[in-house]
């Protein structure tokens, strides 16, 4: 076991003018330069040594980078300097986009979220990050600036394993932008902690469905798992049976059960496998049981 | 004159605390505020990775070389050993080391960068060796001796070590005649229960400031709970005397136990003897506070309790093995503690208890609210539920007709005094309404009730002593000495009430003098055990007594009356058979003149007093037989309703109650804050927290995945409630509460998750996960 | 290596200019190079927030800050909500509460309960704790903390 820290280890912190200089910058220095936003995943890294930085470089002054853009036919851009706090207090994801402002709230405490980005939360990569899976479910596409220029990546795309996504040396996400959500959608997003609040996600379910008149059972869903597996899961298969078969509580404790049998839960300190199995089960009925009683009201 | 039926006007009352202000303004200075100057020098500690290791080789030349160091020290600089009650602690390991974190280097320098630089520079060779971490098996013969010298320490004369072994203290109870007692029980209980370590979690971590003169005398800034017994420690350790040591404590943020006796406040001080007029301060980072330092002790209880058919409990058999970790300085009381409480609150007429003091190659356990007492109720209160069960008694009625009463011979053959613990169930039975289900909110959840009963007495040396000084000012206000410590409780708040009721004065006339500072303030043994609003409260009116008797003898001769006569009211001497009057700021420090000024009458009065109770008698080594084993105990009770989740395990707490016998509330509403406080650290210690030692290496030394009670894991509804069995020796009848709020918690929570979903944990924290996996194998028994 | 940055803030009205190294927090210039002691150090992770400053107006951890990324901002701590003297009426109802024991996690407590209330003048007793959630207290069992907070917003 390390000796434990007391003060973050020497660093410098970089402050370039440009997109362009601050990736060229990042990809000089791979693996020697970190790029910074919220800093509050960075910072906790660096001073317990997991990580070794000589060049913490800030983002949250580029131009392009402090985006929040809505429009009824491009849907919601949102740049990577915006906060956690920023999200939940916005009309437009109330409105819009109400799981993404759910799942936020789920975040550290309302202090970690006047700093905490809803990018830097994605780029984690945290199998339990709470904002990954609404993000997926909305169809997430991040915007993605390199030494080659722009170019856009599905969310669902990005994530390679716990704490890795495709970003290649001197990629930062600039923006996020989720398209107009399917009319009359509604979402559930349910996090189950040690603690009531505050506490990052044993087991997390994200559910969202819509009117589908070309489905047979007249609803699409869309079901994404958490804190189960290397990387978040989309349900398809239990996407695709809540689309096929009429909504009763006998599908969505079938939905459930797929939900279940998909997982690859871990024992960890947090939980054991055997017990997020319990959870994941409960989570996801109880979710998807939340989400058809609001359609029906 | 004083009728002393009555109470003065401000025992009794909710006078505000007089730390508010500054607390709330952030202008209360803590150690870690103090501001040194440029030559302060920054400390840091190398640390063992090894839960038990020889160390081989030590070399800090690369470290001394650093630009900015100033001074390395490692066990080879120190030989002596510290402790309380056992002396087997080096302050930095020397030949091995016997827990992960345990200090085997010590750095002072210019900044805290540099000092963790010259940390790493420090190269250490180890030769590992094996290790054991549960106290169940380092008792077992064969098991890795951790301290092979445990005869050769010193150790005061009512702890018994067995040399040769693990065990550290072995403290014994018999009494009765069990094998009989076993013949006549109708039902016997038998169970065993693991508490598992926790840590005290004050938000404000250790903190010590060392500055060592070319003299050699010692100026140390701490946050400390006990800065006479830490400069008696540090006096004795280092062969030095008392007076050269100073010890000044601001306030502290938050105690709990982990800051009484010396821990790492020995370290600045070594390295600061090796940088000589620089003060040293050495901080400890959060996760060091989780397992470098103090945590509570490991408890596995094992009882067998039995009762007859009309269900008194007839006998007891109770075995404890505490895991005091790799040092049981102070954890040896707590072993003794639980040996003589080993019967819970209850009148049981055959005994058999052993309670074992263990090393392990765990951290040091030490001190916690409590003292031993919520780990024992956990195991107690819950075994004493199933004998209810079994003799088919309702669970409240089986208690009442067992806890102790006025006139009880106790299991060690103590007399026990009156208390109000039954007053304490009837209170809590009633607010919780028990007999009547509590509907849940929804289908999958079940809801229960439970209820615990505690005592604890102030676990002490025999002779822990205080004392207090009145100093007078020309304007009547008075400067209060004490040595009890404001850690959050109230301590400093209570005195000045107490000085000021006892006096006869305003109470924003008694200012205390702080910070605590050896060099000024009058002694007192700890700020531990609860006992300080009873044994400071007992010396401030002894002291006030004695500042009256030279009042009135001043006044008695300069108005020809008779100090029987006289009193005083709002801070005015005044008679009884006269209307004379005459202000305290008038003569409390020039004096009285005599008539046509021929003389004076008097000069600068001090009041003065001491309390030490004398009454405790030693133990039996062999039956822990002895004629007064304690001062006196607090009991009361506790209850709750929870309601369960069933698919998830989560547990809500629809109403958490208490009621304690404080002998007299001195500050009601302060009262009630130390019980709400305590019982949501109670509630905490039962839901969420556990130190997970893997191999001796904490796998939680953070927030993250430590968890404690937030803004949101409240009770829906707490009641704080108090009755009033007058101790006969306390200040104006009161008893002290300060641990008491937790050490029922555990129990009573466990008791209640069995009412609701009949399933019976091994041991706390009753985790969501815990309860979710535990209720499916109950149901699935049960089809 | 030590690299410096100079830097111009203001910090409880006052203008401040001065150079500090790339990996000073917010919390320990706040505490060392300002000497303002009432910002409490609780476990440096952004868990306890017993750290917690305004900056421009928003409380964070400032642990979890670094100093130079303060140039130009704003800081309000705890020293700053008390003016001239006189107390804010958060701090009065703290005080007419008793709901403060140690004192060491009330500063943190104080700005951002100071801050939401900001924003939120008229939250449910929910809203408050959840704004707290990130505010760890071990003496007091958070009652009277929430009555008070909650107190200063009946009017």
């Amino acid at each position: 076991m390390n000796n434990p820290h007391s003060r973050l280890p020497e660093f410098e912190y970089i402050r370039l003018d440009s997109p362009e200089s601050t990736t060229a910058f990042l990809k000089d220095y791979p693996g020697q330069a970190y790029p910074l936003l919220g800093g509050t995943d960075i910072l906790v890294a660096f001073r317990d040594r997991r990580i070794q930085p000589k060049y913490l470089v800030d983002l949250k002054h580029l131009d392009g980078f402090d985006s929040f853009n809505f429009s009824p036919n491009k849907g919601l851009t949102i740049g990577a300097t915006v906060t956690l706090n920023q999200i939940i207090s916005s009309k437009i994801i109330q409105g819009h986009y109400p799981i993404l402002g759910q799942a936020a709230k789920q975040v550290g405490g309302y202090q970690l979220r006047n700093r905490a980005t809803l990018v830097g939360n994605l780029c984690n990569a945290s199998p339990c990050g709470d904002t990954i899976g609404p993000s997926m479910l909305y169809s997430g596409e991040l915007d993605i600036f390199g030494t080659n220029g722009a170019k856009s990546i599905p969310l669902k795309d990005f994530y390679l394993g716990p704490g890795k996504t495709s970003l290649q040396p001197g990629e930062i996400v600039r923006s996020i932008n989720f398209p107009i959500p399917p009319d009359q959608h509604k979402g559930v997003y349910l996090s189950f902690g040690r603690n009531k609040l505050s506490d990052l996600a044993l087991v997390a379910v994200t559910v969202l469905a819509y009117p589908q008149k070309r489905a047979p059972s007249g609803f699409s869903f869309r079901i994404a798992l958490s804190a189960v597996s290397p990387t978040i899961i989309v349900v398809e298969e239990a996407q695709t049976l809540l689309s096929e078969q009429p909504i009763t509580l006998s599908s969505l404790e079938k939905a459930a059960e797929i939900a279940l049998n998909q997982c690859r839960p871990i024992d960890d300190i947090r939980a054991s496998k055997k017990y997020r199995r319990e959870l994941v089960y409960t989570l996801t009925l109880r979710a998807l049981q939340q989400l058809w009683n609001s359609f029906q009201s | 004159m004083e009728n002393s039926d009555q109470l003065p006007e401000l025992i009794g009352k909710s006078v505000a605390r007089i730390d508010l202000k500054e607390k709330a303004t952030g202008e209360a200075v803590f150690t870690d505020d103090l501001q040194f100057g440029n030559n302060l020098l920054y400390a840091r500690i190398k640390r063992s990775p090894y839960p038990h290791a020889l160390i081989k080789s030590i070399d800090t030349s690369e470290a001394e070389r650093l630009p900015g160091v100033k001074a390395v020290v490692t066990g080879a600089d120190f030989a002596g050993r510290i402790g309380l009650y056992l002396k087997d602690r080096h302050i930095i390991a020397r030949d091995r080391v016997r827990y992960v974190g345990e200090p085997v280097a010590g750095v002072g320098a210019v900044s805290e960068e540099i000092a963790e630089k010259a940390l790493e520079l420090i190269q250490v060779d180890y030769e590992p060796l094996p290790a054991v971490f549960l106290p169940q098996e380092a008792i077992k013969p064969g098991a890795p001796l951790i301290h092979p010298d445990l005869g050769k320490y010193d150790v005061v004369n009512f702890i018994f070590p067995e040399p040769g072994t693990n065990i550290s203290n072995h403290f014994k109870v018999r009494k009765g005649d069990l094998e009989k007692a076993w013949q006549d029980c109708a039902v016997i209980v038998e169970n065993e229960y693991y508490i598992p370590h926790i840590q005290h979690v004050p938000l404000e971590t250790h903190v010590a400031v060392a500055q060592v003169d070319h003299s050699g005398k010692i100026t140390l800034w701490t946050s400390s709970q006990s800065p006479f017994a830490q400069r008696d420690l540090i006096a004795k350790t280092w062969g030095m005397s008392p007076s050269d040591i100073r010890v000044i404590s601001p306030y502290v943020g938050g105690g709990f136990g982990c800051k009484a006796g010396v821990t790492m406040e020995a370290l600045p001080i070594v390295i600061a003897m090796k940088a000589k007029g620089h003060p040293v301060k050495l901080r400890l980072t959060r996760e060091e506070e989780f397992y470098t330092n103090f945590v509570r002790q490991a408890l596995l209880i094992r009882l067998k309790m039995g009762c007859d058919a009309d269900g008194n409990i007839l006998a007891m058999e109770n075995t404890m093995y505490w895991d005091g970790g790799a040092s049981t300085e102070y954890g040896v009381n707590i072993a003794r503690a639980g040996g003589y409480s080993c019967t819970g609150p209850y009148d049981i007429p055959n005994v058999r208890a052993d309670s074992y003091c263990v090393y392990t190659n765990n951290t040091i356990g030490g001190p916690y609210r409590g003292f031993g007492m919520s780990e024992l109720h956990t195991g107690i209160e819950q075994c004493v539920d199933e004998l209810a069960d079994k003799i088919h008694m309702d669970k409240v009625a089986f208690r009442k007709q067992n806890v102790v009463a006025a006139g009880d011979t106790l299991a060690t053959g103590m007399v026990m005094h009156p208390t109000g613990i039954s007053h304490c169930i009837d209170i809590v039975a009633e607010a919780i309404e028990w007999g009547k289900t509590s509907k849940p909110g929804s289908p999958h959840k079940k809801r229960g009730k439970g209820i615990a009963v505690m005592w604890k007495a102030p676990a002490m040396p025999p002779n822990p002593g205080s004392s207090a000084t009145l100093k007078f000012n020309s304007d009547g206000t008075v400067f209060l000495s004490i040595g009890g410590q404001e850690i959050g409780q109230g301590a400093f708040t209570v005195a000045a009430q107490i000085a000021a009721a006892g006096l006869g004065v305003p109470i924003d006339w008694i200012r205390i003098s702080k910070p605590l500072d050896t060099d000024y303030s009058s002694y007192e043994w700890q700020t531990v055990a609860s006992r300080i609003t009873w044994t400071m409260g007992n010396a401030i009116l002894a002291a006030v007594k004695d500042a009256r008797n030279q009042i009135f003898k001043i006044v008695a001769e300069a108005w020809h009356e008779n100090e029987a006569d006289l009193d005083i009211k709002d801070g005015i001497v005044c008679s009884s058979i006269s209307d004379r009057e005459i202000s305290l700021k008038d003569f409390v420090i020039t004096g009285i003149p005599k008539k046509n000024y021929q003389g004076w009458i008097g000069g600068p009065i001090i009041g003065r007093g001491n309390f030490m109770p004398t009454y405790v008698t030693g133990l039996d080594k062999e039956t822990g037989q002895g004629e007064r084993a304690v001062v006196h105990f607090t009991t009361g009770a506790q209850g709750f309703i929870v309601e369960i989740d069933t698919q998830t395990g989560k547990l809500e707490i629809i109403k958490a109650v208490s009621a304690f016998d404080v002998g007299k509330a001195i500050n009601p509403d302060l009262v009630k804050a130390q019980i709400e406080g305590g019982m949501m650290q109670g509630i905490s210690s039962a839901l969420f927290e556990q130190l997970v030692f893997k191999e001796g290496v904490l796998q939680n030394p953070n927030f993250v995945d430590y968890r404690i009670a937030t803004t949101m894991d409240t009770p829906e509804q707490m009641e704080c409630y108090y009755v009033e069995v007058p101790q006969d020796d306390g200040p104006f009848g009161a008893r002290g509460v300060g641990e008491h709020p937790m050490v029922p918690t555990i129990a009573a929570i466990g008791n209640a998750i069995y009412d609701a979903v009949g399933v019976r944990l091994e041991g706390p924290p009753f985790t969501a996960e815990k309860l979710c996996l535990a209720i499916k194998q109950h149901n699935h028994k049960e089809k | 290596m030590k690299k410096k940055h100079t830097i111009t803030l203001t910090v409880n009205g006052y203008k401040e200019e001065l150079e500090i190294p790339s990996n000073l927090t917010l919390l320990h210039m706040i505490r060392e190079n300002f000497a303002l002691t009432g910002t409490k150090n609780g476990c440096e992770a952004g868990e306890c927030g017993a750290c917690t400053v305004l900056v421009n107006g928003k409380p964070v951890n400032s642990c979890m800050v670094l100093a130079v990324e303060c140039d130009g901002a704003e800081i309000m701590t705890i020293e700053g909500l008390t003016e001239s003297g006189g107390l804010d009426q958060l701090q009065q109802s703290f005080i007419e509460h008793n709901a403060i024991q140690c004192g060491f996690c009330t500063p943190g407590i104080l700005i951002t309960a100071f801050a939401f209330l900001q924003s939120n003048p008229h939250p449910s007793e929910t809203e408050i704790r959840e704004a707290l959630v990130g505010n760890l207290c071990r003496c007091t069992g958070y009652e009277r903390i929430i009555q008070a907070v909650l107190d200063t917003t009946l009017e």
